[in-house]
């Protein structure tokens, strides 16, 4: 029996599985998994993932915000561990503090700072909805690493069309 | 500005209709989840609809398993 040489570097099948650019696509998915929850996995070419992604952290992250407001929500002062957790989620904890700075009150020079008037209950549902939310991007950050190496679900089927057998 | 009323502006949560605020929260913990782990993505919205409604109903029987706990115990 002959031995069957092995595939050549240009065959469309094998380039298919080939890593991309293994230096450069796992860092840039997971960077922009961390900036904008489901663009890393939009940045690999699984679109309808990234969409569902990016609708569902967005809108648990910012519906927790409104139950709880922001200054009692988005706070790394009194609530380190949760912000970190919070800052999973990127773009939308940058904007969610920087809306904290602005609207918190500034303390006048020989006065206690008004205390954030927020019902208890209120406050820690809202940090569950947006530290939830953050753990959940970081889930998500972790899946775009992982499907870093593999081809897109475009170049897979196009390589390998349902019902051809692959080589 | 209303808009951001919105958010800096807490709610007030009484009564025991908090706990529907538990439903939203594991819907999105599912659907991540199961967008997260299912190849095929059309089969996302019922199998994160069966994992939804199996968190809820564990912590349902969780709670009610710990309330009975309590009550024999109290």
């Amino acid at each position: 029996m002959a031995l069957v040489p092995p595939e050549p570097a240009t065959n469309p099948a094998a380039l298919a599985y080939a890593p991309r650019n293994a230096l450069l696509t796992g860092p840039i998915a997971g960077f922009l998994a961390w900036l904008v929850p489901g663009l890393g996995h939009m940045y690999l070419g699984h679109r309808v993932r990234g969409v569902v992604c990016l609708v569902t952290i967005t809108v648990t992250f910012w519906t927790g915000v409104a139950i709880g407001g922001v200054q009692a929500t988005v706070d790394p002062h009194e609530r380190t561990l949760w912000f970190m957790a919070q800052l999973c989620t990127g773009c939308n904890t940058l904007a969610a503090y920087g809306l904290h700075s602005i609207v918190e009150p500034h303390p006048v020079a020989g006065q206690r700072p008004p205390a954030v008037l927020a019902h208890w209950l209120s406050s820690d549902v809202g940090v569950h909805y947006t530290g939830v939310a953050g753990l959940l991007n970081l889930l998500a950050i972790l899946d775009a690493l992982g499907r870093a190496d593999a081809p897109s679900p475009k170049r897979a089927r196009r390589d390998h069309p349902p019902g051809v057998p692959r080589p | 500005m209303t808009v951001a009323a919105l958010f800096t502006t807490a709610i007030e949560l009484t009564g025991p209709q908090r706990f529907l605020l538990m439903l939203p929260l594991c819907l999105s913990i599912a659907v991540v989840y199961k967008t997260m782990r299912l190849e095929d993505v059309r089969a996302i919205p019922a199998a994160s609809l069966i994992l939804w409604a199996t968190i809820v109903l564990a912590m349902c029987a969780v709670g009610v398993g710990l309330w009975a706990v309590f009550s024999i115990m109290v």
